[in-house]
């Protein structure tokens, strides 16, 4: 099995691009850092409203940078970006007024209290105190934090933080949610709980744009991705066109039934139902156990960013 | 509501809701209302003298407004890179300079109990005219504003925690303790009083002292003060436009 350069794959842009439709469009984006670091090269893509997109790509690689360009937290050097019809660099104002972001990395102050960080943030949106008492109250509810509206926030496991910051940026009700890589730390219950909420916010006409590393969550909630790797965008398309990039019908790991009998696991690909089959009667002949696995969304990303499969 | 009474309205909010965690812990605001009094204290004890502690009282009213606007900078700081409250507030709209006077709101409502007791010291010492107290409170807010300006630069511009912790003391040190704000300015040199008088905290502290009839000065130099405060507050603001970064580069 040979080792396969990255090309860019542009598969199935994002049908129906009629006005109205896109949530996100850009054209030509770039960065490059003062520093002279360039942190994005020419990514065009575009996303639909109501729609999941996410953001794949190894660390570095440029997702948070494009994310905050687009959220208008950073200027870009080059291109240009469109957020729900407006210009980001010239009418950044109207794009602020639709949006919200939960930044990478984001806490909550521990001092304070989920009602607290909720209810504030209601205030500073322009809230009547009735109004952002009743939007906290829902918001916290939503989030499952209503029970611990007054615990301090260092008394919170990590999930619950998270789904504070969520919270916080829900207050304003936003046509479209920036997620910078939002369950990075979380254990598996409370990335469940993040998707069921990413999955009500675009039941409910909202769009999302969200960075992750977790192959699973992208393939469980992302109607597009897109990969980034050094700064270019390789790859714009659906989960299934995705794996369908990687050429495999299937991948197959051959491993020995007993340890340390002198065989070795072997990571195989086969391009077609002959050497299935040959690899069906290896596993018998040689005593060894076969596990048959269709290609995954990590394989895809493994082989559009220049890896292997087998790495 | 009007664009401004918005704006208010969120830096109100933006800064109630940052020194939440303060508000809630009365020993932290007594200490922290403390320590602009202590150079007080020794004054008092040292000299002996009402007067002069008088005048140090006069110096420790300025410096507690100055030292919340250059202290800001470590709030910005850490609402900027460590709790990313601020990149949520860029995407939502809210304006930087709104939220620069949200932080410092904050951290002027700590203080504001050492300020009040402050003022109400200097009144009972000397109790000048309406317009005289007017004046001498907008000479401080006038620093104020010049020293938000600097901690909003300092803790946006800089990426490294120990640099946004440490220049603000630093220059808490150089403009409040070492020029002729707690002590007359009569006790340096001739050669370095001009050089003083540059500083603007010591132009602060001098109408606050005039106006509160504690030092004479002469209608000329009541004007290079305010003039030098209006400078320097234009100044800060100017470099705070160039570097403070709201939107990263």
């Amino acid at each position: 099995m040979t080792t396969i350069p990255s090309p860019v794959y542009e598969v199935g842009l994002s049908p129906n691009q009629a006005k109205g439709s896109t949530a996100v469009s850009a054209s030509h984006l770039s960065k490059t850092y003062p520093g002279g670091t360039q942190a994005l090269q020419d990514v065009s893509f575009t996303v639909n409203r109501g729609h999941v997109f996410c953001l794949l790509g190894r660390n570095g690689a440029g997702k948070t940078t494009l994310l905050r360009i687009l959220a208008t937290q950073l200027r870009s050097t080059g291109g240009v970006a469109e957020v729900l019809g407006h210009n980001v660099a010239s009418n950044t104002e109207t794009v602020r007024a639709k949006i919200a972001c939960v930044p990478q990395e984001a806490r909550p102050q521990m001092m304070t209290s989920p009602w607290d960080h909720v209810y504030y943030k209601c205030l500073i949106d322009g809230m009547p105190r009735p109004e952002a008492k009743a939007r906290a109250k829902e918001v916290l509810e939503l989030l499952g934090l209503w029970e611990h509206k007054d615990k301090l926030s260092s008394d919170l496991s990590g999930g619950l933080r998270q789904r504070i910051i969520i919270g916080m940026a829900l207050t304003g009700s936003p046509e479209l949610i920036f997620l910078d890589e939002p369950t990075i730390g979380l254990d598996p219950l409370g990335r469940r709980m993040v998707w069921s909420l990413i999955r009500e916010m675009t039941r409910k006409g909202v769009t999302v744009m969200l960075t992750t590393h977790y192959m699973d969550e992208a393939e469980s909630l992302a109607d597009n991705v897109g990969i980034i790797e050094h700064g270019k965008m390789v790859f714009v398309g659906t989960v299934e066109q995705a794996k369908a990039v990687t050429e495999m019908k299937m991948r197959v790991l051959i491993e020995p039934l007993v340890a340390n009998n002198g065989s070795k696991a072997e990571l195989l690909t086969p391009n077609s139902n002959q050497e299935i089959l040959q690899i069906i009667e290896r596993g018998l002949r040689e005593n060894m156990k076969v596990t048959f696995k269709p290609p995954t969304l990590e394989d895809a990303f493994i082989k559009l960013v220049g890896g292997t499969i087998e790495d | 509501m009007g664009p401004l009474r918005t704006n208010l309205r969120q830096a109100f909010y933006i800064g109630l809701f940052d020194s939440l965690p303060t508000l809630r812990d009365p020993g932290v605001i007594f200490l922290l209302s403390l320590l602009s009094f202590l150079p007080v204290l020794f004054i008092y004890v040292f000299t002996g003298t009402g007067s002069a502690a008088l005048g140090s009282i006069a110096g420790a009213t300025v410096l507690i407004l100055a030292f919340t606007g250059l202290n800001a900078a470590q709030s910005v700081y850490f609402n900027k890179h460590w709790f990313r409250f601020q990149d949520m507030l860029v995407a939502t709209g809210v304006a930087p300079t709104t939220y620069a006077l949200g932080l410092s709101l904050g951290t002027l409502v700590v203080s504001l109990p050492a300020v009040v007791l402050s003022i109400g010291l200097l009144l009972a010492g000397s109790f000048p005219g309406g317009l005289q107290i007017l004046l001498a409170i907008g000479s401080i807010l006038v620093l104020w504003v010049a020293m938000i300006f600097i901690g909003f630069s300092i803790g946006t511009a800089t990426k490294n925690l120990r640099r946004a912790n440490s220049l603000a003391p630093i220059l808490s040190i150089i403009l409040g303790f070492l020029p002729p704000v707690y002590y007359p300015l009569s006790r340096l040199p001739d050669y370095l009083q001009p050089l003083a008088m540059l500083v603007p905290t010591t132009d602060a502290a001098q109408l606050v002292k005039y106006y509160f009839g504690l030092l004479p000065l002469s209608a000329l130099n009541v004007e290079i003060s305010w003039m030098i405060l209006a400078v320097f507050a234009v100044v800060t603001a100017f470099v705070a436009i160039k570097r403070a970064n709201w939107v990263d580069p």
